[in-house]
């Protein structure tokens, strides 16, 4: 039939010359093929001017308040999860550490010296956070890490920390990132050795006796599902069923029914990625008739947890830091002046609320930061480490900060509130709830 | 287990292999028209969410609007990307277009992370957000949609497949791309429509989906995973088998949670889908295999 095909068939050598005396078909196949060549370089043009762009803003700090420059600006890592299924604990996180780094500036930095924090995104991902931390490391120079954001993600990192010996304070919640002491690794947030008795407690007061599991295949749900289950029995909790499920999954039906059929009293889930509104809406349809009471972790109290879930989220219940509801601080209290102030810069440069994961970059930041101030002499990731070891009564956003050899979290149960999902906001639970 | 709890499996095992289906479909038609296997699919099925939530929380569409903008928009990128990454090596070995395909499904979800962002992205439910009983198993009314509208979809392809010029020409391409070529079948217009209509299929799944599971830049490569699975499990270039294919991966992991462990339920599903490759090398549904390419 058509025998340019055929011709076509034959692998014609590209050459510009060539073109000229090319038949018909050959040369509109070589147009189509630069007109490719051409598509594709400028989807790369725009895709590198974009990633520019994200460098250049990349760093917090770098110009500004020039009049209290003097020397080397003190400079940190920040390995986050800005991207990936991580993200939204990833993104907080960096606007908090941008505004706290703004106003340490202003106020005269360290000692003179400006704070410079260099952002990474390990896009959720363990081999990404490590290859971000060695560049920190050997590339910038950097004091100290702060991050990541995930479980996983800290624990993988831990291999360069400890080489290069520079101190890291993680963002993640998994109780394995301070239960394995590392003398280089410190963590802001509750970890669940602390949220899950008070959870349970929680758990107890409502008249739970039969609680099932679900809990994500990955760090934070193993770490949460293996510590909840050393604690049930001091609690007088029984675990009648515990599944888990994969990030990505689409249809967590099959074990919630698996769930029911146990006839469990609660349950508990520990997921801080988007799989938890999933895990809602579909309980809310299987529980139509009769439902379950749900309860959750910190890592619930996402904004896209609620918006994702909807009604089905009515009632759920989680354990979180008092900044979610600041008078849970109790009024004028130091801890409640701190948050009001942190809370107000952030929602005036961001345009909303700080939640917990913003509180743990901040706790992070300042805790780096004071450290540092307290060095006398020469600014080394070592003299760092001491002095952040040394951190003692430094009131923040999700606790009091007092660190020692042998624990380097300092959390304790009072630092959580339980709260509540009510028309879509999250409110502090009513007392012995 | 009680008759209800059976049947709540079941019908969980059908919304996830309804999914997997939709999917599965735009892995065999692709493969059909091309000896290709298309790893950009996953890609298609996360479009299909983020376009659709875009067009109706961006552009403040009405939700139906949205809907079909989303599909139509997803199915547009499936031709441009045929037009402008494979087209052009069309005459190349399946390896490089596969290549290709991979490269093309990390461009597509980065251009989606730079537009609307790293965080997942809601939509409501195309009709409430209530619940319908089934003999007593409880069912979101979106799953309805889910399943309505994976029937809907294979209801038409069989339309397409043997009631139009179109169809008959692509099940020809299936059968010899030379032969269709011989008699006077525009082979390179089948190929662009087969990308069109997979990515078109994609997207349906995704945002049916959606409304459930939010959807997020990332979402594509692990739908894609088990859409391949299921295509590969029912039998590559057969859009019958690729239906069954996934309609027995979803209840094959459903019952593995009712029965073993939510733990295990992906190796349990990959061990039958390597036990049944041996056996069975096309597919449990597949014809037995020819030269392809």
């Amino acid at each position: 039939m058509d025998t340019r095909r055929v011709v076509r068939r034959e692998r014609t050598s590209v050459s510009l010359i060539g073109v000229i005396g090319m038949s018909e078909g050959a040369r509109a196949r070589v147009a189509r093929l630069m007109l490719t060549v051409m598509l594709v370089s400028m989807a790369a043009a725009v895709a590198l001017l974009a990633g520019c762009g994200q460098r250049a803003g990349d760093r917090a700090g770098e110009d500004a308040a020039n009049g209290a420059a003097a020397g080397e600006p003190v400079k940190i890592g920040a390995v986050l999860s800005l991207s990936g299924s991580l993200s939204g604990l990833g993104i907080p996180a960096r606007q908090a550490i941008e505004v706290e780094v703004e106003r340490i500036n202003g106020e005269g930095g360290v000692n003179g010296r400006l704070v410079e924090v260099v952002f990474e995104d390990d896009a959720s991902d363990e081999a990404k956070a490590v290859a971000a931390t060695t560049r920190l490391i050997e590339q910038e120079d950097v004091l100290a890490v702060i991050g990541g954001s995930g479980t996983a993600q800290s624990m993988a990192m831990r291999t360069e920390i400890e080489r290069a010996e520079v101190p890291q304070i993680a963002l993640a919640g998994g109780s394995v990132v301070t239960d394995q002491l590392s003398p280089w690794v410190f963590q802001t947030p509750w970890p669940n050795r602390v949220v899950v008795p008070f959870t349970l407690r929680a758990l107890q007061e409502a008249g739970v006796t039969r609680l099932a599991l679900i809990s994500e295949s990955g760090g934070y749900g193993v770490d949460g599902q293996s510590v909840t289950e050393a604690n049930v029995k001091r609690f007088g909790i029984e675990i009648v069923a515990t599944e888990q499920f994969n990030r990505g999954d689409t249809v967590m039906t099959s074990q919630l029914t698996k769930i029911r059929a146990a006839d469990p009293d609660a349950v508990l889930m520990w997921s801080a990625g988007a799989e938890a509104a999933t895990i809602m809406k579909n309980n809310a349809a299987l529980g139509a008739a009769d439902p379950l009471p749900f309860y959750g972790a910190p890592g619930n109290a996402r904004r896209e947890f609620l918006e994702g879930s909807g009604e089905a989220a009515e009632g759920f219940m989680f354990a979180a830091g008092h900044i979610l509801a600041p008078e849970t601080y109790g009024e004028d209290t130091e801890a409640y002046n701190v948050a009001t102030a942190f809370i107000e810069r952030f929602t005036a440069r961001w345009g909303v609320e700080p939640d917990i994961f913003a509180g743990h970059a901040y706790d992070a930041l300042h805790i780096t930061v004071e450290a540092a101030r307290r060095v006398s002499g020469d600014l080394t990731p070592e003299a760092l480490r001491d002095e952040i070891e040394a951190t003692s009564g430094l009131v923040a956003i999700g606790g009091t900060f007092t660190f020692s050899a042998t624990d380097h979290n300092g959390m304790s149960e009072d630092a959580l509130t339980m709260y509540t999902i009510i028309d879509g906001e999250w409110i502090p639970a009513e007392k012995g709830r | 287990m009680g008759d209800v709890e059976l049947l709540q499996f079941a019908l969980a095992g059908l919304k996830s292999g309804a999914i997997y289906a939709l999917v599965a479909l735009g892995f065999t038609i692709v493969y059909a028209a091309t000896g290709v296997i298309n790893f950009a699919q996953g890609e298609f099925y996360m479009l299909g969410g983020m376009l659709s939530v875009w067009a109706y929380a961006g552009l403040g569409l009405p939700l139906p609007l949205a809907a079909v903008f989303g599909v139509a928009a997803t199915a547009l990128v499936g031709g441009l990307f045929e037009l402008t990454a494979i087209r052009p090596r069309s005459d190349g070995d399946p390896l490089a277009l596969i290549i290709i395909t991979v490269g093309g499904s990390m461009v597509l979800s980065s251009f989606a992370r730079h537009l609307f962002g790293p965080l997942e992205k809601a939509l409501p439910a195309f009709s409430g957000t209530g619940t319908v009983s089934i003999f007593g198993a409880m069912l979101e009314i979106q799953s309805l949609w889910i399943l309505g509208l994976t029937v809907m979809a294979v209801a038409g392809l069989w339309y397409l497949y043997n009631r139009t010029g179109l169809g008959r020409a692509m099940r020809a391409c299936a059968v010899s791309r030379d032969a269709a070529r011989l008699v006077g079948i525009d082979t390179r217009r089948i190929v662009t429509m087969s990308f069109v209509l997979a990515a078109a299929l994609g997207a349906l799944a995704g945002l049916a989906v959606t409304p459930l599971t939010q959807t997020a830049f990332n979402v594509g490569p692990s739908v894609g995973i088990k859409g391949f699975a299921a295509a590969i499990l029912g039998g590559l270039g057969n859009p019958v088998a690729a239906v069954a294919g996934g309609i027995t991966l979803g209840l094959l992991e459903s019952m593995s949670i009712a029965f073993i462990s939510s733990t295990y339920k992906d190796a349990i599903s990959l061990l039958v889908l390597l036990a049944v490759l041996f056996w069975r090398p096309q597919g449990l549904f597949g014809r037995s295999s020819r030269e392809k390419v």
